[in-house]
């Protein structure tokens, strides 16, 4: 009777619609605006307008009378124990469950409010002190340690969506590791170590077994919220920086040496992403009928065909085109999926299925659940009820039924002939008793 | 002393109308116009129970308002409304998607639709008379109007098998006797408000047409089993003892043509259209129930046959008749069990095994014995519904036994097997409740009529004259030729004489008629007490008195109900147990996921499955279920004990029939097999999700000083897990006496980012290793390591 169209993401999306949009920074000192000058620059071209403060500014807020002040929020501030003004773990956290986006870096020296705000989406930042040591992988440049470590672009995450191009020169990284949450499906590992590293004290013999070995050790983590707010944790600062951007890379061990790393390509491209500039999808209209007509009945007969039709849209700048794919499926559910399907896409972003509902009646749901790394959450459930045929709707006669028919019929003409012949009889018999 | 003697003679005419009314010479009658007396005095006394029981069914709607109670009769009245706003076709056809979410209800083809229609048509015609009555006025109505018709068919049904007087009599017990009025109050909007009816007018039918022998009557009787059919299951209880009836005639060799004539008809017509009714459809010939009637058609065809063959054949045959019958019917039953096994026909349903074992249903099937009318019947609920009829009640059998006729051995059969089911289960009370009044009127009938003719033999002797000899006229003249031989039996000689002795003196005789009054008298004060005060609740709107008598009103179901009407999505779907599933549909207007017609097992199984686990599993398959909000009720704070907490355990048990090995009704009880809500509960039940739901926030309160707080009134005990927080579930609403509490459960989306909790971390961290020093007037952060700046001092920078 009724159907019940109800897009989860729509409100989610509008929100962050348009490229660039305000941006509070939050830094340690006000040096790190000129140590990172080169990332700062390239945000302010593509449209941010970035807001600079120390993170322990007595004054600091994200939100006034209820409404968000920035729609993003950059934490360059590794070592900050507690957040200045009304800023705190807890209000980072409701800014992201308001759809707000942040990237953080942390340091080797990352202070407490960064690992709370890291355990609160999923991650771990490693004990304060420890950095990524890789004995293999360091940069010439390395002071000894072996933390400023090499890592192969190989090793980033298979989504052009995020980091872009995969083939880039490798990646300069000095800082802690991370840890994430293995139970957490929303995690993204955008760049991890390579197999050789760990993360420990370089400054102290190792006792205890390392809390991140290997590709288990993350350098670069994303969130992908369900409401679809993104998250980025690096674990080192310097990945940001002007230096990092400009060095060139060379392995110490078996050194082909790169003019400049591959740092500034991917930060710009994991940027954008954060604030959501690459990989926002959404549903624009849906559509579904029977074949042959053009509006949605109040309610779906079994055995009807249908025709399913959805519209997906994907954000490029600030302008919604049509969203081309091969692999969006659909379901058809009533507690368990009856149907499940890809559609067919038909032009102009517009994806179409055609079946044959079940001969099951109840309330179904045509639901279309598109998560691919990089993209935001494309989810889009319509209600509507399918009910038994009716009265009317059995076919009239059937074969199997003629010999009652016939039956019903003889037996009418028999009592018709029995009567006629009992009434003559019985006029017939009284003059032969007499 | 003349004018008083002629009285005492009227009353017992008045008693006895039919004695003269069938004689027609009429020649001992002082008064010539007996036959209109007898039929004003028959239409007052009929016109006076219908009132009255129609008045004694008020109180509800006097003390409360003119509502809809209980349960099912929310879905009935949702039903009828339905059918009055689009149609009747439309109400065959009508695929309800707001019940048993998702899997939705073809009610057209669930339902017993006799009560909507009869409703709907009393509408239809008032309002062609252009008198506007809203529907839900006639459905509160309509189980008291036909009380009426009940009291009236109940007389008809009681005429035909003893006498007028009887009649009278039962026709007044039915009409307020509380073992029928507890399903027949203003409001209590259900099948069984007509299906008695339908039953009695059947019954009497059935009878009238075993008398005359007339395939009218018989056609009659089918017709108003089709209406039977249409208004409720226990048609079957027709069904089955009809067939019984005859064949108990057969085998008290009471064979007659008038019997063949009426059992066919009925039966193939009776068949044909009880199976017109789509929930009905294939089950008369398909289920076992019904078979016994169709196995009694084929014997007395058998029989009919059989004596055919004798009248034309040689007498010989008569010493192997019986043999021949029990052979063939051995047959019969060999057939019938080898269709059973092979699946043709359904075996018997759990319902009616739960009438053979008690304890079935127990074991084998929670859910019908989980529901309270279903239980084994107390001899306490035998007097408190039916009083003084309960045990003059066997007299009258007594007396039917000992003058036995044809129609005499039905009510006997019908008599034995309803007390029989009424044993089993106190909703067959309700079967009971007709025969007993039917024979509680015969015993009183006959009673008063010994003890008001004795007051003077000679009259008595010639009315005995008179009576013979028009008995004798009787059977004489050819309109009655047809009729029984066994009524002759209904005088019988020995009986008088007893009656007539000269023991017997005045005072005795006042004094057992005396009595017999005060017995009626205390009858008739009981079944108003009972009426008022067990029977004429909504159980919608509770009232509790205080110390003052003073009436306070508990309208806390009402109140819940608006609220989600008015506060939730109109296509919200509300998880509750499935006995508030129709209140939910009806006055809340909101998507259920089971309802009180538990067709699917396994769907309430879930439900109950989710109410029996801990928040976590629960979560699993409410969002599964696609569940919004969740309604429990809770009735610690008032001490209201129906409430969900104490139907927990059939909750648990509906639960472990369909998923042994996620639960076990073991694990909510102590290790001494208790169950218990207090800290020594079982862990399981503390944090089901029915514990937390009923008991959030409850450990706050303090009902009063001398009581600890989270004092649980119902239960008696001081709530054993007071302090938790609800992860996945938040308190909506919570009613005026916390009776219905409301949660919302959250989406999964509000669950943004999975954090990790301290337990959980692996890199080990003091969660209060920095404090803050934030303050009101200083709001400034912490930044490790930064230069500050203290005058007098050169900067200090700490090596990293």
């Amino acid at each position: 009777m009724r159907f019940i169209n109800k897009c989860l993401c729509f409100v989610a999306i509008f929100g962050a619609a348009n490229a660039g949009g305000p941006t509070l920074v939050l830094l340690d000192n006000l040096a790190i605006k000129e140590t990172h000058s080169i990332f700062f620059k390239t945000l302010q071209d593509g449209g941010y307008t970035l807001t600079f403060k120390l993170a322990d500014d007595a004054n600091l807020q994200l939100s006034k009378y209820g409404e968000y002040l920035y729609q993003h929020l950059i934490i360059f501030a590794p070592s900050v124990e507690e957040f200045g003004g009304v800023l705190s773990v807890g209000t980072i956290t409701d800014f992201i469950d308001g759809g707000g986006n942040v990237l953080v870096a942390g340091s080797s020296q990352s202070g407490d409010a960064l690992h709370e705000l890291a355990s609160e989406c999923g991650f771990e930042i490693d004990e304060e002190d420890s950095a990524v040591i890789d004995h293999l992988n360091y940069d010439v440049s390395d002071n000894g340690y072996h933390t400023k470590i090499v890592a192969d672009s190989v090793n980033l995450i298979d989504a052009p969506a995020i980091v872009g191009n995969k083939n880039v020169s490798p990646l300069l990284y000095q800082g802690t590791g991370l840890i994430a949450d293995t139970e957490n499906p929303l995690i993204l590992r955008l760049l991890t170590a390579s197999s050789s590293a760990y993360s420990y004290n370089p400054q102290t013999p190792i006792r205890d077994y390392p809390h991140a070995v290997g590709k288990n050790t993350l350098l670069i983590a994303a969130l992908q919220a369900r409401n679809n707010a993104r998250v980025v944790f690096s674990g080192s600062l310097y990945f940001f920086s002007d230096e990092a951007f400009t060095s060139p890379i060379q392995k110490a061990q078996d050194g082909q040496k790169y003019e400049k790393s591959g740092n500034e390509a991917v930060a710009t491209m994991i940027a954008r992403w954060v604030f959501k500039e690459n990989g926002v999808i959404r549903v624009s209209a849906v559509h579904h009928h029977r074949v042959g007509e053009s509006e949605p009945p109040a309610a779906y007969t079994i055995m009807d065909d249908v025709v399913y039709s959805i519209d997906v849209q994907k954000l490029a700048g600030d302008k919604w085109v049509p969203y081309e794919t091969n692999d969006l499926q659909l379901e058809f559910v009533r507690i368990d999926p009856f149907i499940r399907m890809t559609m067919k896409p038909v032009g102009n972003g517009r994806y179409e299925a055609r079946f044959k509902i079940p001969d099951v009646y109840g309330v179904y749901q045509f639901k279309v659940d598109y998560t691919r790394i990089g993209l935001t959450h494309l989810y889009s459930t319509t209600q509507v009820s399918v009910r038994p045929l009716q009265h009317t709707q059995y076919e009239r006669f059937i074969p199997s039924a003629f010999p009652y028919y016939v039956s019903a019929f003889s037996m009418m003409g028999g009592v018709f002939l029995f009567s006629l012949v009992f009434l003559h009889y019985k006029e017939d018999t009284k003059p032969k008793s007499e | 002393m003349l004018p008083n003697k002629t009285s005492v003679i009227n009353t017992r005419k008045d008693m006895f109308p039919d004695k003269k009314s069938t004689s027609k010479q009429m020649k001992t009658s002082t008064l010539t116009n007996a036959a209109g007396l007898n039929s004003l005095i028959t239409f007052t006394v009929l016109l006076l129970a219908w009132i009255s029981g129609f008045a004694s069914r008020l109180f509800a709607v006097i003390r409360f308002e003119s509502i809809i109670h209980e349960f099912d009769p929310w879905f009935n009245y949702r039903a009828t409304a339905y059918m009055v706003q689009h149609g009747f076709y439309n109400f065959l056809n009508w695929f309800d998607e707001r019940a048993w979410y998702p899997l939705g209800r073809i009610v057209g083809g669930t339902v017993y639709p006799g009560l909507m229609i009869t409703s709907g048509s009393i509408h239809y015609i008032l309002h062609s008379l252009n008198i506007p009555v809203h529907i839900r006025d006639i459905c509160v109505f309509l189980a008291p109007i036909f009380s009426g018709l009940t009291a009236i068919s109940t007389y008809l049904l009681t005429k035909e098998i003893w006498s007028a007087g009887a009649g009278l009599f039962a026709a007044c017990f039915i009409a307020i006797v509380p073992g029928y009025i507890s399903r027949s109050v203003a409001g209590s909007y259900d099948n069984e408000g007509i299906a008695i009816f339908a039953l009695q007018i059947t019954y009497y039918l059935w009878v009238k047409s075993v008398k005359t022998g007339s395939i009218f009557w018989a056609s009659m009787t089918a017709l108003s089993y089709f209406y039977m059919v249409s208004a409720w299951g226990g048609y079957v209880f027709i069904i089955n003892l009809i067939p019984l009836h005859v064949f108990a005639l057969l085998i008290m060799n009471r064979f007659s043509n008038r019997l063949f004539t009426s059992y066919t008809t009925f039966y193939i017509l009776g068949l044909l259209l009880s199976m017109q009714i789509p929930f009905v459809g294939f089950q008369p010939i398909r289920t076992s129930e019904h078979m016994a009637a169709g196995g009694v058609f084929g014997l007395l065809i058998f029989v009919a046959t059989l004596r055919h063959l004798r009248t034309v054949l040689t007498k010989s045959e008569m010493k192997y008749f019986g043999g021949v019958v029990a052979v063939i019917a051995a047959i019969l039953l060999l057939i019938l069990i080898c269709l059973t096994y092979a699946g043709i026909v359904a075996p018997w349903s759990g319902r009616f095994y739960s009438l053979w074992d008690t304890g079935y249903a127990k074991i084998h099937i929670p859910i019908i014995a989980s529901v309270s009318e279903h239980q084994p019947t107390t001899w306490f609920s035998f007097f408190f519904d039916l009083h003084i009829l309960v045990t003059t009640f066997p007299v009258g059998l007594w007396y039917c036994i000992k003058r036995i006729n044809d129609e005499r051995v039905f009510v006997i059969l019908y008599a034995i097997s309803a007390v029989y089911f009424a044993g089993v289960m106190v909703r067959l009370m309700l079967t009971l409740t007709p025969v007993v009044c039917m024979l509680a009127g015969i015993a009183f009938s006959d009673l008063l009529e010994l003890f008001f003719k004795e007051e003077d033999s000679e009259r008595d002797r010639s009315n005995n004259g008179s009576e013979e000899e028009s008995e004798e006229e009787r059977e004489r003249s050819p309109g009655r030729a047809l009729y029984d031989k066994a009524g002759k039996l209904r005088r019988m000689r020995h009986e008088r004489p007893r009656g007539n002795g000269d023991g017997l003196g005045v005072n005795l005789r006042n004094g057992v008629v005396i009595g017999a009054f005060v017995l009626m008298m205390m009858f008739t004060l009981h079944c108003t007490w009972i009426t008022s005060n067990a029977y004429s609740s909504p159980s919608i709107v509770l009232a509790s008195y205080s110390n003052d008598g003073g009436r306070a009103i508990l309208d806390d179901f009402r109140e819940a109900y608006y609220w989600l009407a008015q506060n939730t999505p109109i296509d919200a779907r509300i998880m509750s147990w499935w006995d508030y599933g129709y209140q939910i549909a009806g006055m809340a207007n909101r998507t259920t996921l089971v309802d009180n017609n538990t067709w699917n097992n396994s769907h309430i199984a879930l439900v109950g499955k989710a109410m029996s686990s801990n928040e976590s599993a629960a979560y699993e398959i409410m969002t599964s279920l696609d569940v919004d909000y969740v309604l429990v009720i809770f009735g610690g704070m008032i001490g209201y004990s129906g409430d969900d907490v104490n139907k927990f355990l059939w909750m648990v048990r509906i639960a472990e029939g369909e998923h042994p090995q996620d639960i076990r009704e073991s694990d909510y009880f102590t290790e001494r097999g208790e169950f218990r809500v207090d800290s020594e509960g079982s862990p399981t039940l503390l944090n089901s999700l029915m514990y937390k739901l009923s008991y959030y926030r409850f450990g706050e309160v303090k009902i009063d000083y001398r009581s600890p707080s989270g004092y649980d009134r119902t239960r008696n005990a001081e709530i054993g897990n007071k302090n938790f927080q609800l992860t996945y579930l938040e308190e909506a609403y919570t009613t005026e006496h916390w009776l219905v509490r409301i949660y919302r459960v959250k989406k999964p989306n509000e669950f943004n980012r999975p954090s990790i909790p301290i337990s959980k971390r692996i890199v080990a961290r003091n969660a209060n290793s920095y404090v803050s020093k934030k303050t009101p007037r200083r709001k400034k952060g912490y930044i490790k390591g930064r230069p500050t700046i203290i005058k007098g001092q050169k900067p200090q920078r700490k090596p990293t």
